[in-house]
C-alpha cells in the first residue's frame, strides 16, 4: 500500500458510507469447513421429493418423446416437418440458434467474468457452464438431421473417401460443423477442468465405497499441491480467453450463416455481432429461470445471494439494450439505405401479415419488458426475475423466428412467396430436446458440484492472507 | 528392497489453520534451506507460487502450441482440399484466399488452445495417477475441506525425520506425521 | 511487483522541461493549418482543408468519447481500480462541450465543401431522397447541435456530481453519478452512432452499414483507453496518481486495450467479410476504391497496425505493466488510429490514392488541435484534485482489500453492522 496513508485512522474516514457497502460473496459465513459442507450436501444428501417431481416428466420427454420424433422424421425425411418451398429452414434452424444462444450466457458468465475478477461469478459459473453444455448438445443435433439424410453426415467432416470428395469449406453452413463441434469440446472442456478440484473434495468427503471409487476417478489424482494449483490456473486463465473467444465466434458464425446471403432482412453487416448479442440475452434469460429456483431449493439462498441475482438482472439487461440498438440499427439501415427491399421486409416484420404477431411479441419483450430490469425492486424479486427470464427466452424464440420464416416466406419473387406452419413434429421434437436438456441438468445438479466450491474459498475472507480471518497477524491492512 | 525393511518415507506433513500461517511457515521453511517441500490447499493461495518460486507455467505454451498447430492444419487443409486436390469454384471468389479460410482455422485455433490447456495443465502435474502416497493419509483429506497442509519430501537434502518435524512443530504446525511411501 | 518498487525508486518524473510543447504545437500546427487553408481555398476551393480538418476533429473526438465511456463504465459496474484513472477521464470527456464543438464549426461551415450529397438535387438522387429530412444542411446542423448537447449535459453533469463528491462523499453524489451513466450510456450509443454516420459514413452517402456504428465505437474506445494509459504511466512516474494507481491497474487497462484490439478487429473484419462475400455493389464499391494506388498499402498497413503487431505485443500477461512496451504500443495505436480516420475519411476526395503533397495540412490540423485540447485539459486538471478525493471505492484502489474495507466500515459503524 502507499506511504500517503497510513494510520487507521485516516483509512477509517475513506471507507465508504454504509449504504455502498459491497455485499459479500457469501453470507452468513461460518468458515470454510461450514461452506464445504454446504456447498457439497446436496449432491450427498436425499434426492428431495421437487427433484424427482420435475426429472419424471423431464425423462419422460427424454426418452420417450424425443427419439419417438427423431426417428421418425430420421427413417422418413425432412417432409415430416413444415419446411417446404419457400420455407426451407424452419422451426429445425429456429430451434438451433435458440439453443446455440441460450449456451453463450453460460460461456460469457464463466469465462468473461473470470477474466475481469468479479469474485461474485464463482458461485454461478458452474451452473452457468453445464447449461452451457446441454445446450449446446442439442444445438448440435439440429443441423446434423436437418440436412435429411442423417447418415450421411460424415460428409461434413474432411474425411478422405474414394469418391475423392471434399467439403466445401467456402460455406458459413460449413464452417458450422467446425464451431459448435469446437464449441461443445470446449466449454466440456472448461466445465470438467473447473469441477477437477470438486471431484477431490467429494472423493475426500465419499463415505461409500461407490462413491470414492467414482469420485476418485474423477479427480485424477489431484492433491491440491501449489505446483498443480500454479499449472492449473494457468490454463484455466488460458481456458477462459478462448472460451470468450468462442462466444463471439461460434454466434458469430451462426449469423455469418444468413448475412452472407443478399436476402432482404439478413443482409447486414451487423449480423454476426446481433447473433452474439441475441444468445447472450436468451441465455441470461435461461439462467435466471434456472437460478431462481434452484438456490431456493437447493438451500443455497446465501451462496448465491440476492446481490448475485441482481447482478444476473443487470446483465441481462445490458445485452437486451445492446440487442435492442441493433434492432435499431437494423430498421434505421433498412431507411438510409433506401433499399426498396430491406424497407419492404422491415416493413412487413412489424405491420405485414401472418407473423406480425411474432414482430410485436419480440418487440414487446426484447424491448418493453427488458427495461423492467433497470428497477432495484424488479430485479430483488425472485418471482418477477423468473417470469422475464421466461419471456426473454420466449421473445428470443420469436426473435430467431422472425429472423429466420420472415424473410424467407416472401422473397424478391412472388414465385417465391409462400407460408409455414410448423407440424407435431417440429413442436414434438423441440419438447424433447427441452426435456433432454432438462433432464441432464436435472442429474447435473443432483451429483456433481453445482458450485465450485474451490473457487468460492478463494475469495473468501478466510482464503486471504491478509486477512485477519485468513490468518494475517496484523488485522485490516494489505 | 527386503520384505522387512520398514516402508520407506515418503515426508513429513504438518496441518496449519489459514492461508496466512501456511505463508509464514513456507517462509521459514524456505529461509531454512529446504527445497524439496510443497502445500496442499484447497484452493490456490495468492503469494504462495512467488514464495516457491515457481516459474511462469508452461502450460500456456503448450496451449499456443496446440492452437497453432491445428490452425496451421485446418489452413492447409483447406488449401489442399478446396484449391489442390479438388479445385471448387464458389461465388466467384478465389480458389484460397484469406477471409474464407481464416474463420474456420481460427475455431480450430481455439479448439487446439483449448485442448493443450487441459493435456498440457495434466501432462505437467503428471495426472491422472491413480494414488499418491498422501491419499492413504487420513487427515491429508482435510487439505480439500479447511487446513492448509505442508509436506516437506524425504527426498530433501536437508531432511532429517526428527529435526523436520521439530521444525514444523515450532512453526505452529499440527498433526505432524510420516507419509509412507507407497508398498 | 518488483517492477513498482524499482518504479517507485526512481525519482519523480519531471515535466516542467515540456511546458512549451503545446504552445509549440499549436504555433506549429497553425501555421500549418492557415498555409494549408489559403493553399486549398486556392488549388480546390477548400476541400482538401475541410476534409483534413474532419479527420483531425474525428481524431480528438474519437478520444474524448474513449474518455467518456470509461467514466461511464466505472459508475456503471461499481468498479474499484479504475478510480484514480476517473478523474483526468471525466476531463479529457468534457473537452467534448464546449472545446470540440468550437472545433466542429469549420466542418459544419464548410459542409458543402466536404459533404458530396450537401450539393446534390435530392429530387434527382433517390439514395439522397431516401435520407430526407436529415440529409439537409438544416438537418446537419440541428443534428450535430443535438449531438454536442448530449455531450454537454453528460460529461459537465458527470463532472460536476464528481467535484460534488470530492467535498462531501455523500451517497447522493454516487447515486447521481451512475443515474447519469445509466441513461447516458443509452445516449452514449446512440449518439455515438449517429454522428458516426453522419460526419464521416455520410461522405459516401450512397454506402451503408449496420456495424459502422459499432465499429466507431471500438475503435474510440481503443484509442481512449491507449490515451488513459499514457496519461496514467505519466503521472504514476511523476507522484501525482501514485496513492490511488496500483501497478496491476495497469494490467487491467492493458486487458481492455488488447480487448478492444480485437473486437475493433472484429468488428472490421464482420464489416469487411459481410460486404465482400455477399459481393452487393451498392456496398462493394466503398471498399474497391479503397484499393486504388495507396489507399491499398494503407490498408495493409492497418491490418498489421490495429491489430496483428498491438495484438501480439499486449498478449502476454506480464508485458502489460511494462510501461517501456507499452507506451511505445499506445503511441502506435494513436497513430494507426489517425490512418484508420484518414483510411475512412479521405477516399471521399481522393478516390484513386492519397496525395502524399499534402500530408503536412492534416498533420498540422492534428498539431493545431492536439496543442490547443493539451492546454485546456492541462488547464483543467490543474484546478481540480488529480483523483476523486471520497469515491466510495477509494480505499479498494489504494489497495486495500474489499474484505478489509469491510471491517473498516464495521468499525466505524461500531461494529454493529
Amino acid at each position: 500500500m502507499s506511504d500517503a496513508v497510513t494510520n487507521l485512522e485516516e483509512l477509517k474516514k475513506l471507507a465508504p458510507p454504509v449504504e455502498l457497502q459491497r455485499a459479500p460473496v457469501i453470507e452468513g459465513n461460518k468458515g470454510l469447513g461450514w461452506l464445504t459442507d454446504k456447498l457439497s450436501v446436496f449432491a450427498e444428501g436425499k434426492t428431495p421429493l421437487w427433484w424427482w417431481i420435475l426429472f419424471l416428466p423431464a425423462a419422460f420427454s427424454a426418452t420417450v418423446i424425443f427419439p419417438v420424433c427423431l426417428f421418425y422424421q430420421v427413417f422418413t425425411g425432412v417432409g415430416v416437418w413444415g419446411n417446404n418451398h419457400p420455407v426451407m429452414w424452419g422451426l429445425d434452424i429456429v430451434n438451433f440458434i435458440w439453443w446455440v444462444g441460450v449456451a453463450h450466457a453460460g460461456t460469457l458468465i464463466s469465462a468473461l467474468l473470470f477474466l475481469t475478477k468479479q469474485h461474485w461469478r464463482t458461485t454461478i459459473g458452474r451452473m452457468a457452464e453445464a447449461m452451457t453444455v446441454f445446450s449446446v448438445m442439442m444445438a448440435g443435433l439440429y443441423p446434423a438431421i436437418h440436412v435429411g439424410r442423417a447418415w450421411f453426415d460424415w460428409f461434413m467432416f474432411p474425411i478422405p473417401n474414394s469418391n475423392g470428395l471434399w467439403p466445401q469449406f467456402k460455406s458459413p453452413l460449413m464452417w458450422d460443423v467446425f464451431a459448435v463441434n469446437t464449441y461443445l469440446v470446449v466449454s466440456s472442456l472448461f466445465w470438467f477442468m473447473g469441477m477437477i478440484p470438486d471431484f477431490g473434495v467429494f472423493r475426500d468427503r465419499a463415505t461409500t465405497r461407490v462413491r470414492k471409487a467414482i469420485f476418485s476417478i474423477l479427480a485424477m489424482g489431484w492433491t491440491g499441491s501449489a505446483r498443480q494449483w500454479h499449472h492449473y490456473e494457468k490454463a484455466y486463465v488460458v481456458l477462459c480467453g478462448l472460451c470468450t473467444l468462442l462466444v463471439f465466434t461460434v454466434s458469430s458464425i451462426v449469423g455469418l450463416d444468413f448475412c452472407t446471403s443478399q436476402i432482404a432482412g439478413w443482409h447486414a453487416t451487423i449480423f454476426p455481432l446481433y447473433f452474439v448479442i441475441g444468445a447472450v440475452f436468451c441465455g441470461f434469460g435461461m439462467m435466471m429461470v434456472l437460478l431462481v429456483p434452484l438456490r431456493k431449493w437447493c438451500g443455497l439462498e446465501n451462496v448465491i445471494t440476492l446481490s448475485h441475482m441482481d447482478k444476473v438482472a443487470k446483465l441481462a439487461l445490458v445485452a437486451g439494450l445492446v440487442i435492442d440498438y441493433i434492432y435499431a440499427m437494423e430498421f434505421f439501415i433498412a431507411w438510409y439505405s433506401g433499399d426498396t427491399y430491406e424497407r419492404w421486409v422491415f416493413g412487413h416484420r412489424l405491420f405485414g401479415h401472418t407473423y406480425l404477431y411474432l414482430g410485436w411479441t419480440l418487440i414487446g419483450i426484447n424491448v418493453c419488458v427488458t427495461q423492467l430490469l433497470w428497477f432495484k425492486k424488479i430485479r430483488s424479486s425472485m418471482k418477477a426475475l423468473f417470469i422475464i427470464g421466461l419471456l426473454i427466452n420466449i421473445g428470443m424464440w420469436c426473435e430467431r423466428f422472425v429472423i429466420v420464416v420472415g424473410s424467407l416466406y416472401q422473397e424478391f419473387l412472388p414465385a417465391n412467396w409462400g407460408k409455414y406452419m410448423p407440424t407435431i413434429w417440429d413442436i414434438g421434437l423441440y419438447i424433447g430436446t427441452l426435456g433432454a436438456f432438462f433432464m441432464l441438468y436435472l442429474l447435473f445438479v443432483k451429483f456433481l458440484p453445482v458450485i465450485a466450491i474451490q473457487e468460492v474459498k478463494g475469495v473468501m475472507p478466510e482464503g486471504d492472507p491478509h486477512h485477519p480471518l485468513g490468518g494475517a497477524k496484523k488485522g485490516g491492512q494489505s | 528392497m527386503s520384505k522387512n525393511e520398514a516402508p520407506k518415507i515418503y515426508g513429513l506433513m504438518a496441518e496449519f489453520n489459514t492461508p496466512g500461517d501456511l505463508l509464514r511457515a513456507a517462509e521459514k521453511v524456505r529461509a531454512e534451506g529446504y527445497n524439496r517441500w510443497d502445500v496442499f490447499t484447497p484452493f490456490p493461495i495468492h503469494g504462495m507460487d512467488k514464495l516457491m518460486g515457481l516459474k511462469n507455467s508452461l502450460v500456456g505454451w503448450v496451449a499456443l502450441a496446440g492452437g497453432a498447430f491445428m490452425f496451421l492444419n485446418i489452413a492447409g487443409l483447406i488449401w489442399f482440399a478446396n484449391a489442390f486436390d479438388y479445385p471448387l469454384m464458389v461465388g466467384g471468389k478465389p480458389m484460397f484466399s484469406a477471409p474464407m479460410t481464416f474463420v474456420p482455422s481460427y475455431i480450430m485455433l481455439i479448439m487446439g488452445g483449448a485442448l493443450g490447456a487441459l493435456i498440457g495443465m495434466l501432462g505437467i502435474n503428471q495426472l491422472p495417477r491413480l494414488h499418491h502416497p498422501l491419499l492413504a493419509k487420513k487427515r491429508f483429506a482435510l487439505a480439500s475441506r479447511d487446513k492448509f497442509i505442508m509436506v516437506i519430501g524425504a527426498e530433501d537434502e536437508k531432511f532429517c525425520a526428527t529435526e523436520t518435524k521439530q521444525l514444523l512443530e515450532s512453526l505452529g504446525g499440527a498433526n505432524v506425521d510420516i507419509v509412507e511411501e507407497i508398498a | 511487483m518488483s517492477s513498482h518498487n524499482e518504479n517507485s525508486k526512481l525519482p519523480p518524473l519531471d515535466l516542467s522541461g515540456w511546458r512549451w510543447l503545446p504552445t509549440f504545437l499549436m504555433v506549429v500546427g497553425g501555421f500549418l493549418t492557415l498555409v494549408g487553408a489559403l493553399l486549398s481555398n486556392h488549388y480546390n476551393n477548400l476541400r482538401e482543408f475541410g476534409t483534413s480538418w474532419l479527420m483531425a476533429f474525428m481524431f480528438y473526438y474519437s478520444i474524448a468519447l474513449g474518455a467518456l465511456f470509461m467514466v461511464m463504465i466505472h459508475h456503471l459496474t461499481d468498479a474499484g481500480w479504475s478510480v484514480g484513472i476517473r478523474r483526468f477521464s471525466e476531463h479529457i470527456a468534457s473537452l467534448l462541450f464546449p472545446w470540440l464543438a468550437i472545433l466542429f464549426l469549420p466542418v459544419a461551415l464548410l459542409g458543402k465543401r466536404i459533404y458530396a450529397w450537401m450539393t446534390i438535387d435530392p429530387a434527382q438522387n433517390n439514395v439522397v431522397a431516401a435520407k430526407l429530412p436529415i440529409f439537409t444542411v438544416p438537418g446537419f446542423w440541428i443534428c450535430s447541435a443535438i449531438f454536442f448537447a448530449v455531450w454537454w449535459v453528460l460529461s459537465s453533469q458527470l463532472s460536476r456530481w464528481s467535484l460534488k463528491q470530492d467535498e462531501s462523499g455523500s451517497v447522493e453524489c454516487t447515486r447521481k453519478l451512475r443515474w447519469y451513466s445509466g441513461w447516458g450510456i443509452v445516449a452514449y450509443a446512440a449518439v455515438l452512432t449517429l454522428s458516426g454516420v453522419l460526419w464521416m459514413k455520410s461522405l459516401q452517402y450512397q454506402w451503408f452499414s449496420a456495424m459502422h456504428g459499432v465499429y466507431f465505437f471500438s475503435t474510440c474506445a481503443w484509442s481512449g483507453l491507449a490515451t488513459i494509459y499514457v496519461i496514467a504511466a505519466v503521472l504514476l512516474r511523476q507522484g501525482t496518481l501514485a496513492p490511488v494507481l496500483q501497478k496491476n491497474y495497469f494490467y487491467f487497462i492493458g486487458v481492455l486495450m488488447l480487448g478492444f484490439t480485437l473486437f475493433s478487429a472484429y468488428a472490421e473484419f464482420a464489416q469487411y467479410f459481410v460486404v465482400w462475400n455477399a459481393n452487393v455493389p451498392e456496398e462493394t464499391f466503398w471498399y474497391l476504391i479503397r484499393e486504388h494506388g495507396n489507399w491499398w498499402w494503407l490498408s495493409m498497413l492497418l491490418i498489421a497496425g490495429k491489430f496483428f503487431v498491438p495484438f501480439f505485443i499486449l498478449l502476454p500477461a506480464a508485458v502489460k505493466t511494462n510501461f517501456k512496451v507499452i507506451i511505445p504500443t499506445c503511441i502506435l495505436i494513436w497513430a494507426m488510429h489517425a490512418l484508420d480516420i484518414a483510411f475512412n475519411v479521405f477516399p471521399a476526395l481522393h478516390d484513386q490514392g492519397y496525395h502524399l503533397k499534402w500530408i503536412w495540412l492534416p498533420l498540422g490540423c492534428l498539431m493545431l488541435m492536439g496543442g490547443f485540447l493539451a492546454k485546456i485539459f492541462l488547464h483543467k486538471f490543474n484546478s481540480h484534485p488529480p483523483y476523486p478525493q471520497r469515491d466510495p471505492r477509494l480505499l479498494e484502489a489504494m489497495g486495500v482489500s474489499q474484505h478489509a474495507v469491510r471491517d473498516l466500515m464495521a468499525a466505524n459503524t461500531g461494529g454493529a453492522k
